[in-house]
């Protein structure tokens, strides 16, 4: 009988057996074509996806490397059914292509010429293409390249796009290492992405993203257009291109509600970009304000989709999307492989952590068990109703207190989503809030105070959980927060991942009543956390109240 | 019928007319009173055809020339048609042995009665020109002669001599309007004309034209066959590992088995309903496809040769539903190698086809599973003859080199039929396990040749493990096979997330209350999990567990009047504040004690929707134990008839003694043989018997007298063949059948003579 690390199970699951000998030889062989679904302690959990199997192709892989892996590893027999559909599936990627033509522009030719009839025939497609150049090769409408491609993918046919890029406008960029370095992990992303054309690098929070995407520019020394989900983000990337780059603040523009700056490299949010007036993208002209060389996405897996459809329209720019995970809660995957580009590349949490990069977390649930009169309430209580009930229940306060007092000396974030439960906390414990109606100018002066630890405790509300940098803050308390979406929960577990100057572990508190609907969304962060492998455990609240 | 034929059939020995019934089962079903009802029964067009269809390509084409050529010039012939390939020379004396044991040739290469005119017309070739031409003669003639038929066709012009070399290799006949026109070689215009004037052509309807004999044979260069090959075409295909592949092949059969129980697991709880006109609802297929984790080809293959295993049929009341029976248990309860070696050989000899299923006949009705639409005479031969080929060789076949060795085998059944009976024989013999990536593993081997197979399973079978690896993301994973009680006990307490060679278990509050309702207590839960846990049990396992139980059988609910007792009065008040609790009209009994006017069911329902733990408790106060309950059908499974493969050989043995006793008798006596006179015999009962087996053995024949099934003394004239379970099988002379005889009602026994 074989021994090996891996059991493939018919349902296209990889179990690996992270203690065997052979792990770390095995995930490197099945990471190219398999998504990390779950991390827990002993057994991690991969994915075999067409997408997957599409990224490794556009990586360079092919089928028998991926049999090979399978059957190499595998310690049962690997089902047959499963080998042949890797095999069906990877065939189909490039067997459609995608190239630039002289007279046409563009140009979509085939390996296979009964691929390209099935296509032709499909009735979306028919408007994008142009006429038959030959019996292999239709022409497409240069303007139509992400459309088609998009379409492509829906198909089960996706397109290679070999068509190349344009330079765009060149600009001097230049990484300036002074003080610091950048780490061989942000060097290799980057790197992976430049040679690969465009795509999608996958970082966990904490990991230097805003650098990954200062390396590129250094890499495409062209102008910059950035987009990235919020106006703090916007300050924030500027501050770190200025401090890692050559550029200075007046190469930087800001494009937002309130500055409209175009400049070499200009950075806007998806809200400014999408906003409306009369039906119609006040913005777009944006795109075109510059011969861009380079489009980075932050935060790709929250793209908005009116920015899926305005990056088909620039398929012949370089594009770099970066985000903490390639899963989206809308499923739309399948876009931002065909628009933005393949994975280029990926990292394990766990392994980054290893190497000091993020700081490990300690994850604990405290369950704070509801008064006999709020049970009764919270049981006469409207259905939509019993949520804020029972995530705002005045116990918690107490148990919040103890939680900061058990931690005083350290940087504690508190974060909530009712603003009467956050002011509330931030009278108890003595503590600034900022929440949505917080301005932007003070919003930045507390955080920096709490940078510079002239503040010990911030009560924050959902503004804060995305793309802000709260560097040294260990412990995070979250007292309420919806549904238990695995997105919010990576972002707010990024806030405490940040690595810190002494190394120390992290703490994430979730305070939770006991029995009631609080409970249930809890039980999908826990399991959303067990299995990016933090360590979790469930404590009552007599244990820190006493 | 040809009194040579019936001679040369009387001269065959014993041993040569028992390898001909085995051959031909068809020729002793009944059996023939004497020789020439054999020789009869051999020369109609149906027994002949279905000995030709028993013939491969080569045979055949042998057959066939006899009918063109003169036995002398078989050889020659034959040697044209293969280009003298290598090995010629034996195939031929092969395939007279084949024809002559089959009776459809004699020793002299005479082709039995009846063989020449089902084989018309041979290779593809046009009637005679005697035929063709039977109202003009002289042109027949001219045509009989070779060189004159060459002289003809120089003469015509290019393109109709393209027009020739389209029906040289048949089909020999075209249409070609008005073909009955008066032309001769002078008014001959379009190369039709030219052909029809010259008899090249000849019209046999009104816009039918057909190519004679003669001219094809010399279009063929005297060849009957294109390319025929002395020996069956190449098996080609993918080269495997051995090792790989029958690893493959286990770990096929290993999942197969699992989920033929898996699905009988399913059914024992919630059995689906018999459609009205038999079978299993397309829905219910889907049901099963999704719970096992299957496509739905695959899923119909499961239930199918479940039944055929004999593990479910239908039962319930009124037989309206499908249910696992208790030979179920008995399957479950043996080794997982043994219990594959059941299916797999239910499904070799089973006489359906579960590919159909999902699929619509020619009236456009759908096909169900297990309905009787789904039986196919030939199916178990077709699979079984599949499975062969690829156990021919060691490669992995590719389907199409399958197919063209079957149709070598039996070219005249071929069809799209049998392309898709190939189909379904090889992706299910890979599903099943008896094929690993398409080579024929060493267990597969055993089945198909009928020795144990198990035996050469079980090494391959991954080995039962005792213990799973528990993580805090609440899920359990079970490295392999779980031995049974764990594999059982982790069943109830957490729900299966992933199955293949490992099984993913997720554990929940619903699945821990499963297990507490079961009966055990939140101590034998975490012993249980320490004991089987390589590494300690997850703080948040441990705690789902406590808490579970903390919340478990906190509130108890009785039955008859429907009470709702709780030691915990606020929960009670919280129950009552409720306003979901309405519709239970639940009335305060006592501080601790509810009671309701709704059923105990419905509140239970209800108060779990809630978000309660409640137990049921009895009269007596004691917590009652919940578990859904197996069912069983009490039906026994209907036998399934296999089928017709070849006939026992005792029972071949005795047809023939029977057939040469009524030719004997046909030869001996112009009337059929009279009763004896005088008394009838009267023996003890052991002597009867013995004398019998005395018969028996010498093979001769005995007068004996019978009481019949009304009473009647009769007496007869038999050939006693065997002596089995109180019955005397003979062959009866006075009536000239075989017959069984009840022992004990034969009152004596005499010589005839």
């Amino acid at each position: 009988m074989n021994d090996g690390p891996l059991i493939v199970q018919s349902d296209k699951t990889l179990l690996l057996e992270v203690d065997h000998e052979r792990a770390d030889e095995c995930r490197r062989a099945i990471a190219p074509f398999a998504e990390l679904e779950r991390a827990p302690e002993h057994v991690h959990t991969y994915r075999i996806t067409p997408l997957a199997l599409w990224n490794a192709r556009a990586a360079g892989h092919d089928a028998e490397q991926v049999i090979d892996a399978l059957i190499g590893f595998s310690r049962y027999p690997v089902p047959h059914a499963l080998l042949v559909d890797v095999a069906e599936t990877m065939a189909r990627y490039g067997r459609l292509r995608l190239e630039k033509h002289p007279v046409h522009g563009l140009a979509l030719t085939s390996t296979d010429r009964a691929v390209l009839e099935e296509v032709l025939r499909a009735k979306k497609v028919q408007p994008m293409i142009g006429e038959r150049l030959d019996a292999d090769t239709v022409a497409v409408h240069p303007s139509e390249r992400g459309n088609i491609k998009q379409l492509l993918l829906k198909l089960g046919w996706p397109a290679e796009d070999m068509a190349g890029y344009v330079d765009g406008e060149a600009h001097p960029i230049a990484l300036t290492e002074e003080g610091w370095t950048l780490r061989p992990y942000q060097k290799e992303a980057a790197d992976a992405f430049w040679y690969g054309g465009s795509g999608v690098v996958v970082l966990p929070c904490g990991a230097g993203k805003t650098i990954v995407g200062a390396a590129a520019m250094a890499h495409a020394q062209a102008t910059t257009l950035i987009l990235v989900t919020n106006t703090v983000s916007v300050h924030q990337w500027k501050t770190e291109l200025m401090k890692r780059t050559s550029l200075t603040e007046d190469e930087i523009g800001e494009y937002t509600g309130t500055k409209k700056e175009i400049r070499p490299v200009t950075i806007a949010t998806y809200q400014v970009m999408t906003a409306k007036r009369g039906g119609v993208y006040r913005h777009l002209e944006l795109f075109d304000a510059r011969d861009w060389g380079l489009v980075v996405y932050d935060e790709v897996h929250l793209l908005p989709a009116p920015i899926f459809r305005m990056t088909a329209d620039l398929q012949a720019r370089r594009r770099v999307g970066l985000t903490a995970t390639l899963v989206r809660e809308d499923g739309r995957e399948g876009d931002v492989f065909s628009l933005i580009g393949p994975k280029r590349y990926d990292a394990p949490w766990k392994e980054m952590e290893n190497q000091g990069y993020i700081a490990p977390a300690d994850c604990v649930e405290v369950r704070v068990t509801l008064r006999d009169d709020e049970r009764l309430t919270y049981a006469m209580a409207d259905t939509d109703e019993r949520y804020r009930f029972a995530a705002t229940t005045p116990s918690k306060v107490r148990v919040t207190e103890a939680l900061v007092k058990k931690h005083a000396g350290e940087q504690v974030l508190v974060i909530g989503q009712y603003i009467d439960q956050l002011d509330e906390l931030g009278e108890h414990l003595n503590a600034p809030v900022i929440k949505g109606e917080t301005k932007v100018k003070e919003r930045e002066r507390l955080f920096q105070a709490f940078r510079d630890k002239e503040l010990q405790v911030l009560v924050v509300s959902k503004v804060a959980n995305f793309s802000i940098d709260l560097p040294e803050a260990a412990v995070a308390i979250q007292v309420s927060g919806t549904f238990g979406s695995r997105q919010e929960e990576a972002q707010r577990l990024g806030r405490v991942l940040r690595p810190k100057a002494d190394g120390g572990g992290a703490r994430f508190y979730s305070v939770v009543s006991r029995d009631t609907v609080d409970q249930d969304f809890a039980a999908h962060r826990q399991r959303f956390l067990a299995e990016q492998g933090y360590a979790y455990q469930i404590i009552d609240a007599d244990d820190i109240l006493t | 019928m040809s009194e040579g034929f019936t001679e040369w059939l009387r001269s065959r020995s014993d041993e040569q007319l028992r390898v001909l019934a085995m051959s031909r089962p068809e020729l002793i079903t009944p059996v023939p009173a004497n020789v020439p009802g054999l020789a009869a029964r051999a020369g109609t067009p149906s027994a002949i055809g279905r000995a030709l269809d028993r013939l491969d390509g080569f045979t055949l084409a042998v057959a066939e020339t006899l009918v063109v050529f003169p036995p002398a010039e078989l050889s020659k012939a034959i040697h044209r048609a293969t280009n003298d390939a290598p090995g010629t020379d034996e195939a031929i004396d092969r395939a007279l042995a084949v024809l002559t044991e089959m009776a459809l040739a004699d020793d002299a290469r005479g082709l039995a009665p009846g063989v020449k005119e089902a084989l018309d017309p041979p290779a593809g070739l046009g009637q005679p020109a005697a035929h063709v031409f039977r109202n003009d003669q002289p042109v027949a003639v001219k045509l009989a002669n070779p060189r004159s038929v060459r002289k003809l066709l120089d003469q015509v012009g290019p393109q109709a001599r393209a027009a020739l070399d389209e029906l040289a290799w048949g089909p020999p006949s075209g249409r070609v309007p008005n073909a009955r026109r008066e032309i001769s070689v002078e008014t001959a215009q379009s190369p039709i004309e030219q052909l029809l004037a010259r008899g090249l052509l000849g019209a046999i309807g009104d816009d039918t034209v057909t190519l004679p004999r003669e001219v094809g044979l010399v279009l063929r260069h005297d060849r009957l066959h294109r390319d025929l090959s002395p020996v069956p075409p190449p098996l080609v295909g993918a080269t495997r590992r051995a090792g790989l592949a029958a690893r493959t092949a286990a770990g096929q059969a290993f999942s197969f088995v699992r989920a033929v129980e898996e699905l009988c697991e399913i059914w024992s709880v919630d059995a689906p309903g018999v459609l009205r006109t038999g079978g299993l609802a397309i829905r219910d297929l889907r049901r099963a496809a999704q719970q096992l984790d299957v496509p739905e080809w695959s899923a119909a293959l499961v239930i199918e040769v479940a039944h055929a295993a004999g593990l479910v049929a239908t039962g319930g009341p009124a037989d309206a539903e499908w249910l696992p029976t208790p030979a179920y248990d008995a399957w479950r309860a043996r080794q997982t190698e043994d219990r594959w070696e059941t299916v797999a050989r239910a499904w070799l000899t089973l006489d359906r086809v579960p590919g159909l299923a999902g699929a619509r006949d020619d009236r456009d009705r759908l096909l169900n599973v297990l309905h009787p639409d789904l039986r196919r005479g030939a199916a178990a031969e077709i699979r079984r003859r599949v499975l062969s080929v690829v156990a021919a060789t060691d490669l992995a076949p590719s389907q199409e080199s399958v197919l063209a060795r079957l149709t070598w085998e039996r070219p005249r059944r071929r069809g799209a039929h049998l392309a898709r009976m190939t189909e379904f024989a090889l992706r299910e013999a890979e599903i099943i396990g008896l094929t690993g990536l398409g080579v024929m593993s060493p267990h597969g081997r055993a089945v198909l040749t009928g020795v144990k197979a198990a035996g050469l399973l079980a090494p391959l079978l991954p080995e039962p493990v005792d213990h799973v690896v528990l993580q805090a993301d609440l899920t359990a994973v079970a490295p392999g096979p779980l031995t049974g009680e764990l594999d059982r006990w982790l069943g109830m307490a957490a729900d299966i997330e992933s199955k293949g060679g490992a099984t993913v278990y997720r554990f929940a509050e619903s699945s821990i209350r499963r297990v507490l309702d079961a009966g055990q207590s939140a101590e034998e839960v975490l012993a249980m999990l320490a004991r089987h846990s390589a590494t300690p049990v997850p703080q948040p396992l441990a705690y789902l567990v406590s808490d579970v139980a903390r919340r478990h059988g906190r509130l108890r609910v009785g039955s008859a009047s429907a009470y709702l007792r709780c030691d915990d009065p606020a929960v009670l008040d919280e129950l009552l504040a409720d306003r979901r609790a309405g519709v239970l009209r639940m009335r305060r009994l006592a501080p601790t004690v509810l009671v309701s006017k709704a059923s105990r069911a419905t509140m239970l329902d209800s108060l779990r929707a809630m978000g309660y733990a409640p137990v049921a408790e009895s009269l007596e106060g004691d917590v009652l134990i919940t578990r859904a309950d197996a069912r069983r059908t009490e039906t026994p499974p209907a036998r399934q008839v296999n089928g017709l493969f070849a006939p026992e050989a005792e029972v071949v043995t005795a047809a023939i003694r029977a057939l040469r006793a009524g030719d004997a008798a046909l030869l001996s006596r112009p009337t059929p043989l009279g009763e004896p006179g005088g008394a009838l015999p009267r023996t003890p009962a052991t002597a009867t018997i013995s004398a019998l087996q005395d018969a028996i053995r010498q093979g001769s024949r005995v007068w004996i007298g019978y009481l019949d099934s009304q009473g009647q003394a009769t007496s007869r004239i038999l050939e006693p063949a065997r002596i089995e379970g109180g019955y005397l099988t003979a062959y009866d002379e006075t009536r000239a059948a075989i017959h069984r005889f009840v022992l004990h009602r034969i009152t004596g026994v005499a010589d005839v003579n």
